[in-house]
């Protein structure tokens, strides 16, 4: 940290290293500096680095703490552990696996552990599923992607380990809760068989997905002997950094273990609590201040001005919600806006700006973010042409993203089609014209069309792609020989391959992306974009390889051809790290709401688009799963009501608008328009929320006046 | 564009760069994905691999102190099977009881961090450490082939400058210092490395340049190797036209490393971001 310290900080982490202290306070005082900079004050009075364990939430909130340890001013021997909760356990799973495989139940006792990634989980789902979709007519009065239905059974399982109920009382717990039609009850016994088959097929088959991990590791390797005998040896030191997104698992393994600790440093972010949806419980985190006699509060923010103060004040106040921000600054001085008629206008109104703010005011881009409830292909691709235009860097960060939308990722799936004939996915002429464009070097898609639309065609043997010497001359010629040759040279390799024994997916499109795409003359050559979505995509079919492969769930079917078959069923890609860490530090970021604020980064500038998208505010639908209701906040039997629904939703918007607030320096700027994307006529509580308080100012301005 | 400032240098890094520095370049500094093939026939080189982090695991439970027999029961590879019975029947002998497997160890040198993982450090305080590093690799490499190899000097010159913590807060004496090579294909005769005062001086000032070059270097200035044996198995190859196919799998004289896919990327945590 190369800032000045306040005397208060310097305090805390300066604190005997026997020390077991608590801290809290709101976004913005400063705690993970002082997070950080205790770390550095253990190491420098000599304890040992490895001794140190250091527990985030979610990968990108220890990013700073990676860093400190690596900066080698910091001269430290040995490394720290940064890690997460459910990191840990997977860690110790697969080290002491022989020592519970019996006892845990599962069914290869002779056989390693198969970990299981999103994909991968909802594939096993999928199989164990859609059998009962279609032949039994489960979920019948659900109108939901199968991959959503998937993701919201596992969602269930995941929530039954953090919150700390047997996975069997999923359905029991939603049905208690539901005041609807009888309809939905038959809904949730589907889901309650779909996760007790689920959960038996994984025993049964050595297969942990995210839930099965963490429930072997607390349930069984945490009361055993040796296995908390190492971690117990390894470990003296704890810090715990945004211990308010950890789930109630994360705290009372925490609580259990702390006394073993020689020190333990908890930091707790008031009024945060940002991964609700994903089992994250601030109030049994809060719980966790009782085990600490030494407790501290930093109060003062070091981010936020009066004026951004007062904006979070005057917010609170119209939402009739409680907040401790100081009002001796003017709102209306921090935040700029102008009623559009039509999104496109507020589009270009947002892009102007940040130009303005890039160019005329020399801000630099990565003090400027861009946010909204979800970020739309269109709103991103909108905005990321307008601010390019302008000559703004811009990255986008949207988690849920598919890396299928990618054109190289669809380019390398025509060729593999292409390859593999006989699985049954011929392209479209409009795939094979856009694949010729990206492999290509220099090819347009006039061209690439015409020989997309004269060689290649599909017939009851299967897709074609015949030689460029079969071309008329004259068109030939508008080819050009040069991009003939090059078009021979691909379609020979697939001939090539297809005259031997096939290989796994992975196999073929890394060698076709080494031997031909990525050669001199052809688009992948130079083309560091589209290698690195390709190599995310080998990553992708070699990961479902290797664990499906060790379980092969038909014979018959290749697993290539079982990949394609996830793709048809939408199952999202797993998210990689790169796509979290290699962010460029020197553009405008545009993201949804909560993937910036579990970047935990404060900025200068913040865009607020679609201020008056109900999506702000309200939760996501999922008719199979409830964040609420499976949670430990949750009184087992009563009933979810609207006004419920109401109040999560009002206490929600409070908590995303006080995080944003609290991570912005200098102005936010509302998009508003009266028509949203759709052309739809929208007014959400947000959009209320900002109008009420404008109004109380413009009064108040008004009474000052008199 | 520079190398980070949080990079951390390992030996696989340093490897790379006096192997070709254009590979480092690409590697480090630009952090390139090339998704080519490494080595063919690539369904063995990955099963060799597969195998090799077997391996490791197993030996890092059974240092841990996992019951043999719970152990022996997971082996269900006949040539996994072979290298775990070479390594029950010619463990390496006289070793100190002070164990730390899969350990990770780091110090600063030139302004920067050097990182090794090693698969086992083995200490009587005061008196010796001993690193042992399990190679798998189908051919036994020369003494001198090791000798020269990037991981033998950093792994030496680590453990002496950084390992203090482990010799209760005092730096080793290099000559306390030794490291093995431990073959699964040929068990009973391990390569011994001794360390001592004037290797350990070499080992800086030559790690010291290494790092020190790199970090002069301006973008322009890495470029391709020479020895175009080295392009056989990189999967650049293609990037820097330097042919189309991967190199035979049965001219790799090295095993994998897993070192430098461990340390710069935790893969651990991509479940986390999931849920």
């Amino acid at each position: 940290m190369d800032f000045e310290l306040a005397p208060e900080q310097i305090e805390f982490i300066q604190q005997p290293v026997d020390q077991h202290i608590w801290l809290e306070g709101p976004a913005g005082s400063g705690k993970t500096t002082v997070g950080v900079n205790r770390l550095l004050h253990l190491l420098s009075k000599d304890i040992a680095a490895d001794s140190i364990l250091t527990l985030v939430p979610q990968p990108t909130l220890g990013v700073v703490y990676h860093q400190a340890i690596r900066n080698p001013q910091h001269n430290i021997n040995g490394v720290v552990d940064v890690t997460t909760v459910s990191g840990l356990a997977k860690r110790m799973v697969d080290l002491f696996w022989p020592l519970v495989v019996e006892e845990a139940g599962f069914g290869k006792p002779d056989q390693p552990p198969i970990f299981l990634n999103l994909e991968t989980a909802q594939y096993y789902m999928a199989r164990i599923v859609r059998p009962l979709l279609e032949q039994d007519r489960y979920f019948e009065s659900v109108t939901l992607d199968r991959n959503r239905i998937y993701s919201q059974i596992l969602d269930n399982l995941n929530k039954a380990v953090v919150v700390g109920f047997p996975h069997t009382e999923v359905a029991e717990r939603l049905k208690a809760a539901w005041i609807g039609d009888d309809g939905q009850a038959n809904v949730y016994d589907d889901v309650q068989d779909c996760a007790n088959r689920f959960r038996e097929y994984c025993l049964e088959n050595n297969l942990l997905d995210f839930s099965l991990q963490l429930d072997v590791f607390i349930n069984h390797l945490w009361s055993n002997e040796q296995c908390r005998s190492y971690l117990q040896n390894r470990y003296k030191h704890l810090i715990v950094d945004n211990v308010e997104e950890l789930t109630p698992l994360g705290h009372d393994f925490i609580k259990e273990w702390l006394p073993d600790f020689e020190s333990s440093f908890i930091i707790y972010d008031q009024d945060a609590g940002y991964r609700l949806f994903l089992g994250a419980d601030p109030f049994t985190g809060e719980r966790l201040k009782e085990s600490f006699e030494v407790q501290e509060t930093l109060t003062e923010s070091f981010v936020t001005s009066p004026d951004v103060q007062t904006l979070e004040k005057r917010l609170s106040d119209v939402m009739e919600r409680p907040s401790h921000a100081s009002a001796y600054g003017d709102a209306r001085e921090v935040i700029q806006f102008e009623y559009k008629q039509y999104h496109p206008e507020m589009i270009n109104w947002v892009a102007d700006s940040i130009a303005q703010l890039v160019h005329e005011e020399q801000v630099p881009p990565n003090e400027i973010v861009i946010l909204a409830p979800f970020l739309s292909d269109a709103l991103r691709f909108a905005l990321q042409n307008r601010l390019e235009a302008s000559d703004v860097p811009v990255q986008s960060h949207r988690p849920s993203r598919s890396m299928m939308e990618e054109p190289a990722t669809r380019c390398l799936l025509t060729w593999a089609s292409l390859a593999h004939p006989d699985w049954g996915f011929p392209p479209t002429s409009i795939d094979v014209a856009s694949a010729l464009q990206q492999s290509i070097g220099e090819m347009d898609l006039v061209r690439a069309q015409l020989l997309a639309e004269t060689l290649y065609w599909v017939d009851d043997d299967g897709p074609h792609l015949a030689s460029f010497d079969q071309l008329k001359h004259n068109m030939q010629e508008r080819v050009t020989y040069l991009m003939g040759g090059r078009y021979e040279g691909l379609r020979i390799w697939l001939n090539d391959y297809k005259s031997r024994k096939p290989e796994p997916l992975d196999h073929c499109i890394s060698r076709l992306f080494g031997e031909v795409l990525s050669q001199v003359g052809y688009g992948f050559h130079q083309n560091f974009d589209a290698a690195k979505v390709a190599s995310n995509l080998i990553d992708s079919i070699q990961s479902f390889r290797r664990v499906a492969g060790a379980r092969p769930l038909s014979k018959d079917t290749p697993l290539g051809k079982e990949y394609f078959e996830l793709i048809r069923d939408g199952v999202i890609a797993a998210q990689y790290v790169k796509n979290w860490t290699l962010q460029n530090e020197s553009a405008v970021l545009m993201a949804p709401a909560y993937t910036f604020l579990l970047n935990n980064r404060p900025v200068n500038y913040q865009f607020w688009l679609n201020v008056s998208s109900p999506g702000w505010w309200e939760r996501i639908f999922q008719p199979l799963t409830h964040p609420h209701v499976l949670s430990r906040q949750w009184k087992v039997d009563a009933q979810w009501t609207d006004t419920d629904e109401v109040e999560t939703n009002q206490d929600t918007l409070h908590r995303l608008m006080v995080g944003l607030i609290r991570r912005c320096r200098e102005r936010v700027f509302l998009g508003l328009s009266e028509l949203d994307e759709q052309g739809m006529d929208q007014r959400g509580p947000l959009l209320n929320a900002i109008q009420q308080m404008l109004r109380n100012l413009a009064v108040e301005e008004d009474d000052d006046g008199l | 564009m520079t190398l980070r400032q949080e990079f951390q240098f390992s030996q696989g890094s340093l490897q790379d760069f006096v192997d070709c520095k254009r590979r480092f370049q690409l590697r480090y500094i630009e952090q390139l994905s090339w998704p080519a093939i490494a080595a063919d026939p690539i369904l063995d080189h990955e099963r060799n691999m597969d195998l090799g982090i077997q391996f490791h695991r197993l030996v890092q439970q059974h240092q841990l102190g996992i019951h043999e027999e719970k152990l022996t029961r997971m082996v269900n590879d006949a040539q996994l099977q072979v290298w775990w019975q070479n390594y029950l029947q010619h463990q390496p002998k006289d070793l100190p009881e002070q164990r730390h497997t899969e350990f990770l160890l780091s110090g600063s040198l030139e302004q920067r961090r050097l990182i090794g993982k090693y698969d086992l450090i083995a200490i009587e305080p005061g008196q010796r450490a001993i690193i042992v590093d399990w190679k798998t690799s189908k051919h036994t490499p020369k003494r001198q082939w090791l000798q020269d190899k990037l991981q033998t000097r950093v792994y030496l010159y680590l453990l002496t400058k950084a390992g203090a913590h482990l010799n209760n807060g005092k730096p080793f004496e290099p000559e306390q210092v030794s490291m093995m090579y431990w073959f699964a294909n040929a068990p009973e005769t391990p390569e011994i490395f001794r360390y001592d005062a004037t290797q350990f001086a070499d080992d800086e000032a030559y790690l010291s340049e290494l790092i020190h070059t790199i970090d002069q270097l301006d973008i322009d200035s890495f470029p391709l190797t020479d020895n175009e044996r080295h392009c056989r198995f990189c999967t650049y190859r293609s990037l820097c036209d330097r042919g189309l196919a991967a190199g035979d799998l049965n001219d790799l004289e090295d095993d994998f490393s897993q070192e430098d896919l461990d340390i710069d990327l935790d893969l651990e945590h991509i479940a986390e971001i999931e849920f």
